[in-house]
């Protein structure tokens, strides 16, 4: 803060700032005020003002954001007839047709082949990544910069960078529609993911109770699994659910390295659009089957989630 | 997991009585090095050697159906050659350029402002919040199945809405001149909420003192804006922007299950000609060259971002 401007807020008083302000109208409320300092009533009026807009503009964005995936929820449960009705029905008689269809069909061994590949390829990250993460945070690894830069690499390149290789390289090796095929591709992504993420939560942790118990004659391990683990936990988890959430959803590798008995819930959901016609009834099903965990599991890590999606690029 | 880290406990414990003589301070130096090999390791398996297996397959005419041309390396620049004139192929990046630069600019201006106006804090809007992050979690493929739902007009509320309003919109996704926008605007609306809570979380954390201080020294609401509030949030647009940008290029389930590339090659953009080159005509080598120059040009654009717009920049 320059002198100048120092002296001009001490002499409008702290009557016409009073420190809760921004707490209440934040930033825009004050940007959006008149060049000169305001008298009070004039800036509560913006802020209601401003506070209306926002809540007005808020609504808007629910709407949008909402209402197309709410609409094909809404198809999974209409009958054939409902779906294709003009005007679009919005009070319909639900009705669970499509569920079942999609039950009796090749849908739920791809569901348990994404549910077994993910879980798989998460606890195969967390178990080889964690450690390394630890290893980046306290032991002053003079590489550390190479290395993540190495991740960010990876986190930049196109899929088909590693698909087409790994294509050519399963096909010899027997893992083309195959799990395990897929739980090695998957790694591609989320050890990077985990080592980066866990640094960050690593880094968190306070130092000062490792140093304490080597002092005390602890190993580094048991450093690790008695402190610095439970200290992490609440972003083990996070970490956790986000590679099974990034492997979940992936599309395009299952979408290339199977065919048809590892075949993931994605890529089954695409396998109606293709070859059974347009029912647009299963699709909405399995669709809604598909995007329901991830719901839930957002849900839980709402708080870590801008972080995840940009593991790599930002400190902490 | 509790296996393998008993293995790897005894791992460091016989390291550790080989190193009984050594002092602590190395013998935590190795313990660093273990915890960070398997990390190391695995990931240069999975991300090095099939990078380098990219670029050999790209020196080589291979050909799925004629398998004596996988080692044939006696004209290895042969695949850029073609590359060059290729008019498919620069297509394909003029459409990727036109898709990179709308989406990414659309969801920077369009965050961008949306944040400055719902800048304001109170329990709805923390509660939207969450709400605002199921576009970006939802699986890529649900996400693109919810716009083929949109935009198919049997089934659609929107072109019955439009035209029940008195203006018939025709089928976005099959017009030549439409379907780019189209995929632009379902883009649109799954990133939107990232940039947007990326540049929230910023101005949320952004000190007050500036922005009274340009106010009290009689900047207008827009001077502010432009010379204090944009500065404050370059690196966070920047990162944003960067990962957007990055992901445009990876783009892939919505033009899949949207356009197909098409109609034509309208909406072909380059990661999706190399995936056609692959796998529907089989020519992985020619496909592996396109590939490794979309690398190169996604390294090279992200390098050049860092350094020139971004010095100073909290990137890594």
């Amino acid at each position: 803060m320059s002198e100048r401007s120092r002296s001009a807020t001490g002499s409008t008083g702290a009557s016409a700032h009073p420190p809760g302000r921004s707490e209440r109208w934040g930033a825009w409320g004050a940007i959006s005020g008149p060049p000169t300092p305001p008298s009070r009533r004039p800036a509560a009026r913006r802020g209601r003002r401003q506070r209306f807009l926002a809540h007005l503009l808020a609504v808007v964005l629910l709407l949008l954001v909402s209402a197309p995936f709410l609409w094909l929820l809404g198809m999974s449960l209409k009958s054939n007839a409902d779906i294709f009705a003009m005007p679009p029905r919005l009070l319909f008689r639900p009705t669970a047709e499509h569920y079942v269809a999609v039950w009796h069909s090749e849908f739920p061994r791809a569901l348990w082949n994404s549910t077994v590949v993910s879980v798989l390829t998460t606890g195969l990250a967390m178990l080889i990544g964690v450690p390394g993460a630890f290893a980046l945070s306290r032991g002053g690894v003079r590489a550390t910069g190479r290395i993540s830069l190495w991740i960010l690499a990876t986190r930049m390149a196109p899929p088909i960078a590693f698909t087409l290789p790994f294509f050519l390289i399963y096909r010899h090796v027997g893992l083309l529609d195959t799990r395990t095929g897929l739980v090695l591709i998957y790694l591609t992504f989320n050890l990077s993911l985990v080592v980066w993420m866990m640094r960050s939560f690593f880094d968190a942790t306070a130092r000062s109770l490792d140093e304490a118990a080597w002092i005390d004659g602890a190993g580094i391990w048991d450093t690790f699994l008695r402190i610095n683990l439970p200290l992490a936990a609440p972003g083990l988890a996070a970490t956790a659910v986000f590679c099974f959430l990034f492997s979940w959803n992936d599309f395009f590798f299952a979408l290339i390295l199977t065919r048809t008995r590892a075949v993931t819930a994605p890529v089954a959901v695409v396998n109606f659009l293709n070859y059974e016609g347009w029912e647009w009834g299963k699709i909405a099903a399995a669709g809604t089957m598909v995007m329901l965990p991830v719901l839930v599991f957002s849900v839980l890590v709402r708080r870590y989630l801008v972080r995840g999606l940009t593991a790599g690029a930002i400190k902490g | 997991m509790r296996v393998a880290a008993s293995a790897a406990k005894r791992v460091v414990a016989d390291a550790r009585r080989d190193a009984a003589a050594l002092p602590a301070a190395v013998r935590r130096q190795l313990a660093w090095k273990l915890c960070l090999l398997p990390s190391l390791a695995v990931l240069g398996a999975v991300t090095v050697a099939p990078a380098v297996y990219l670029l050999v397959t790209s020196l080589t005419p291979l050909d799925l159906t004629r398998p004596d041309t996988a080692r044939d390396f006696t004209r290895p620049l042969v695949n850029y050659r073609l590359l060059l004139d290729d008019d498919r192929f620069w297509n394909s990046v003029w459409v990727q350029i036109k898709l990179s630069a709308a989406t990414v600019g659309l969801q920077l201006a369009g965050g961008f402002a949306l944040a400055l106006l719902l800048n304001v804090r109170s329990g709805f809007l923390e509660a939207c919040r969450t709400v605002f992050l199921i576009p970006m979690v939802l699986p890529p493929i649900v996400v693109a199945i919810l716009w083929k739902v949109l935009y198919t007009p049997d089934i659609s509320p929107v072109h019955w809405a439009f035209a029940a309003a008195g203006f018939p919109i025709p089928a976005l996704i099959t017009d030549p001149n439409l379907a780019l926008p189209a995929i632009v605007i379902a883009d649109v609306w799954e990133w939107l909420p990232f940039t947007m809570l990326m540049v929230l979380a910023a101005l949320q954390m952004m000190p007050d003192e500036p922005v009274e201080a340009a106010r009290i020294d009689g900047a207008s609401a827009w001077q502010v804006t432009r010379h204090v509030v944009v500065p404050y949030l370059r690196p966070t647009l920047l990162v944003a922007g960067l990962f957007r940008l990055i992901d445009s290029i990876k783009a892939f389930p919505l033009i899949f299950v949207l356009t197909d590339g098409g109609p034509g090659t309208v909406t072909e953009v380059t990661n999706y000609y190399a995936f056609r080159q692959a796998f529907n005509f089989s020519y992985l080598g020619f496909s592996s060259a396109i590939t490794v120059v979309m690398v190169a040009a996604v390294f090279a654009l992200s390098w050049w971002l860092i350094r020139v717009i971004g010095a100073g920049a909290d990137i890594e």
